[in-house]
This record gives C-alpha cells, structure tokens and sequence, in this order.
C-alpha cells in the first residue's frame, strides 16, 4: 500500500485534486462543444458500511481464490485405459465380420473359386510370403507412396501460401484446383504412359495430380479459416509482415493444413494403386497394384482379396499411427477437442 | 512482488516541454474525422483530444459511437480519414475485449511472444524469465504453463493484460477489456488494474459502454455522441486513492453521467 502512495505523480501534477477547464495543459481546453466538470475527489470519506480496504495481500488473496475457483481440475486417464477405449471396438468388430465370413463359407459350403473363405485368403498370403512377393512389393508401394507424398507436400506448401497471400493468384487458380481434385487421379494415367511410357515418372506423376491439390487447398482454408482478429493482435504486437506468417497464420491454420495433409496422403495412396494396376511392366518395379493385377491374371480370388486386405491394412495402420496422434495432440494444445476424443 | 518501473515509460514524452511548460501529451488527437466509406455515414468528426502522460481517461458511448473505432485509429488499426494522429514515442498497446491469446502457446509464451515481436531485444532465456515476472505482476505465476483454454476469462484478460505490458508502450489502450466478465471478476480485475497503472504510470484509455466502470476507474471521464462520435462533455475526476464501484459518490456521479448519456441517445431517436 504505501509504494502505490508513495508514487505521487498524481498528486504532484495537479496538488488541488482538481483541474478546472482553463487548465494550462490545454487537455479538455473549452472547446464549443465540450463541457468540462470537474468533481473533487470520489469516495474519500466512506460513508455507510465499508468493505475492508483493498491491500496488495487481501487482492492477491482474492484473485487466487476466484482463480482457483474458475479453473476446472481435469484427471487424465491412463494410458493403458485410452488405448482400450480406443482400440477394443473397431479390434472386436473386425473379429466378428471375419467369424461371419468363415462361418459362411463353413455352412454355405460355395465354390472356393469363386467365394474364399478367410482361411483361403490367409494361405494366399502366406504363399506370397514365402514367394518373396508380398514384402517386394510392399516396400516398393510404401517407398512411392511415401516419396510421392512428401514431394506433393514440398510442391502443395508453397503453392497454397501463395494462394492464401495473393488474391489475384487465388481467384485465376482456385476453380483449376478444385477441379483437380475432384477428377479422379486414376484418369491421368493413359496420359502419363504416353507423356513417361512404363516408368516410375508415370506413377508419381499420376500420385502428384492426386495428391497436390488437396495439400494446396487444405491450406488454404486453414488460412482462410484463422481469425481475423489474431491478425490484428499480431500488427499489434509489432509483427512485420514475416513474423505475422511465421508465428500468427500458419500456426493458426495448422489443424486446416493437417486436414489437406491427411486427404492428401489419401489421395496418394489411391492414385499409386490406380497407377500401379493399370501401368503394369516395364520398368516400373513390382507393387501392390501389380500383385492385384497378377491375383486377376491368374483368376486367384484368394490372392486378389488378400492384396486388398494388405492395401487397406497399410492404410488403416498410416492413418492410426501418424496422423490420428498428430491431429490430436494438435487440437488438445488448443483445446478443441470434443468428448469424442 | 515484482514491480515495473515507471522510468522506462516515454522519457522522451515528458523531456519534450511544450511552450507553456507542461508536460507534452501522450496523445494528441486534432480534427479527427473517421468514415469507412467515401459517401458514407461520418462515424468519427472533428475530435479534439489530449491526453497527458500517466493519465487513466474512460472513453464513454452508447454501442456503435465510435469509440472502438477512435480507439483503432489510435493504435494504428486504423487510418482516419480527416486530422491528425499523435501517439508519445513507443506508440501504442492494445487489450481487446476478448483475450486474444494465441490458443497453441501457453500464457508464459503468448508474453514471450509479445517481448519478441516487440523487439524487447532480450535473448530467449531473459524473454523468459521477463515473462514470468510480467505474469507475476498481474497474479498467474503459477498458471505461466497453462494454455488459454485452461484459464477462465479473468485469467486469460490478465495474460492479455501481462501481453500488453511486456510491450513496453507508454500508452496502454483497452477496449471494453473486462465487458464480457461476471460482476466478481470484473470488480477484482478493476482494482487490478488500478495497482498495475499506480505501479507503471502507464497512460491508459479505456473504452467503456459501462457508467459506473468509468466513474470507477478514471481520472477523466469523456462522453461521446453518436452519428456523428464526437465528445461531447467530459468530467475531471480528482484522483485520491482507491474508490468502489459500490461507494455512494460513485453513484451520484454515475447517475449524473447517465443522464447526459441518455440525452445523446434520445437525439437519434
């Protein structure tokens, strides 16, 4: 209490307790329009019941209090606990369909040609296993499909910046890329054999038409999505035209841009498959798309839908351990995230 | 408790006499004329306005007066379209209503961010303990590692506050900061506030829709008028010590003030 008496500036600057509208300091100088009252000190005298007068302490106190008050205490489950939350259901529900699955072929008893049962299936696999072909040819669609995404990421990045900043850009190429993207990927690949013949420059240029424009136009709704208010803190707080890109927009716009990824790795994933099924020999190497189109060569139903299995499997898997955790740790930061997670 | 020293705010501001040997102001407004379009309504016309150094003004108006725009113009937001704007060297920081933290960085680092923005020139580990200090001042040491969703509105207004400190400005410009709080916050935040601008000299402007919160906290108290905002009449209030937002005098004058406000509604009627 006494350090805030003690600083005396108030007092000092005008020692009566009041400013009259002659004031030499010119404020609130009669203008025709203006009138000035000046009241003498407020509240200097209580009169009726008094609260205590506010200390340093007794505020401090206060605030903790109402702090402590208004602050929810939130108990995090453990781990092992989230983990079988999340995982027993879809875990429990895919045991049942393939129960049903074998218990129909057990009853039904159709012809294995033309209806395998899961057994089937599973000794398909375990025949390409051994055969060598099933891990060729998953390391080979996991490297492309990978290699092809990270390149559609270094190419959509910058692309939808550019179209987030620049208006002019935006309005010539945003009907172009919203076409892209819903023209499927797959209807580029006769194009391409001809453009690349049978080469791998055929497969990432079909992943790239696929994958680019939803990395692009993800970012750019992430952007358009950032409050305009958080720009106008940003100009507030000094930010130069950099500073507010780097450390206002494109943090905000990261659950937008992690949405446009996600799609992306999507679309990827697909248009390799399309690629890979269509675009078969030369010297393009031996995918999971070939060991598909192989399956239907051969009339082998039991290796065609295990390969599918496969495809979707190392979708599933990439979606559950990379972008599912990154989503939700990301929108946890920002407290976004419903009772669903 | 840590203490912000008035020594830094706008040395220039107070070096520079004017000729009559007061202090210069920490804002001058000449002619202020403000519309957004070319043919349409004048929102801002002809504000005439000084505001000293260290001075605590509340800037009063119905909804839709301009006193939100008067208050962007100010900080830069904003251009006006007549007169002239002079802000004390440093310029301007600014509370918004809402907090606007930025929801990924915890609140130590939303005042990180404001002291490396502002070019506060201190290496990371200094921003850092500067910022635990500034949110010290203002109660939430210990909430520094929450993130703005975890913390209520009061606290979150707090870091905004603790944000708009770390800014060095001399000038600290609120609009409607404490608006969208329950009575019991806002009533803690006022006497808040008032010991962080005894402990700063800080010169604040405070944009209100609220009578009692500007007989409440201001050393002058400026009444504008809508379509067009112009200030109409204004009230010196002498500052000696604390006051409650309760207390009868505050009523009386409240009261008084409404009146006149009510007047300047009618007229658009």
């Amino acid at each position: 209490m006494p350090e805030l008496l003690s600083d005396g500036r108030v007092a000092s600057e005008d020692p009566g307790g009041r400013v009259t509208s002659e004031d030499p300091g010119g404020r609130g100088a009669p203008k025709a329009r203006t009138e000035t009252t000046t009241i003498l000190g407020l509240d200097t005298v209580p009169s009726g019941p008094t609260r205590p007068t506010n200390t340093t302490d007794s505020l401090d106190a206060d605030l903790r209090g109402l702090d402590a008050l208004q602050t929810e205490v939130r108990t995090a489950r453990p781990w092992w606990r989230r983990l079988v939350d999340g995982a027993l259901p879809p875990i429990v529900l895919l045991a049942l369909l393939i129960a049903a699955w074998q218990a129909y072929t057990v009853i039904a008893q159709p012809r294995p040609d033309l209806s395998p049962g899961p057994l089937d299936v599973a000794a398909a696999l375990g025949q390409a296993w051994e055969s060598g072909r099933l891990q060729l040819a998953v390391t080979t669609s996991l490297e492309r499909g990978v290699l092809g995404f990270l390149i559609a990421v270094a190419i959509g990045t910058p692309l939808g910046l550019l179209l987030a900043e620049s208006r002019l850009l935006r309005r010539a190429f945003q009907p172009l890329l919203s076409g892209l993207q819903v023209l499927p990927s797959v209807a580029w690949v006769p194009a391409a054999i001809i453009w690349f013949g049978l080469t791998d420059a055929t497969v990432y240029f079909v992943v790239l038409m696929g994958a680019v424009p939803s990395i692009a136009n993800g970012l750019v709704a992430g952007i358009d999505q950032v409050p305009p208010q958080l720009r106008r803190v940003g100009t507030v707080l000094g930010a130069s035209r950099w500073q507010l890109a780097t450390a206002v927009v494109v943090p905000a716009a990261l659950p937008g841009y992690l949405a446009g990824l996600r799609q992306g790795w999507a679309f990827s994933w697909r248009s390799l498959m399309a690629a890979e099924i269509i675009a078969f020999g030369g010297t393009i190497g031996f995918g999971l798309g070939s060991m598909l189109q192989q399956s239907r060569d051969l009339a082998d139903l039991a290796g065609a839908l295990g390969t599918i299995l496969v495809i979707l499997a190392i979708g599933v898997v990439i979606e559950l351990l990379v972008f599912a955790p990154i989503e939700r740790g990301l929108l946890r930061r920002r407290g976004l995230t419903g009772a669903g997670a | 408790m840590s203490t912000i020293t008035a020594a830094r705010v706008a040395p220039k501001a107070r070096t520079e006499a004017d000729p009559v040997g007061a202090p210069a102001p920490a804002i001058r407004l000449t002619g202020l004329g403000k519309r957004y379009a070319h043919d349409g309504p004048v929102v801002l016309d002809g504000i005439d306005l000084e505001v000293a150094p260290g001075e605590f003004t509340c800037l009063l108006g119905a909804s839709g007066c301009g006193k939100s725009t008067l208050l962007s113009i100010v900080a830069g937001l904003e251009k006006p379209t007549a007169g002239a704007v002079e802000v004390a060297d440093g310029g301007a920081a600014v509370m918004f209503q809402d907090a606007s933290l930025l929801p990924w960085l915890t609140a130590r680092r939303n005042v990180e961010l404001a002291l490396r923005l502002g070019g506060s020139g201190l290496s990371a580990p200094s921003r850092r303990a500067r910022a635990l200090e500034l949110l010290d001042v203002v109660n939430l040491a210990d909430a520094a590692e929450k993130r703005p969703h975890e913390l209520s509105g009061g606290m979150r207004q707090r870091v905004a506050l603790a944000r708009a400190l770390a800014q060095e400005r001399p000038v600290l410009l609120m609009d409607e900061p404490f608006a969208a709080l329950d009575a019991i916050t806002r009533d803690l935040l006022h006497e808040e506030l008032q010991r962080v601008w005894r402990e700063t000299g800080r010169t604040i402007v405070f944009v209100t829709h609220n009578v009692r919160e500007a007989v409440r906290l201001g050393q002058r108290v400026l009444l504008m008028s809508s379509r067009p905002g112009r200030i109409v009449r204004e009230w010196q209030i002498a500052d000696e010590g604390p006051r409650r937002i309760e207390s009868p005098q505050v009523g009386t004058l409240s009261i008084e003030i409404t009146e006149h406000l009510r007047r300047e509604i009618r007229r658009n009627a």
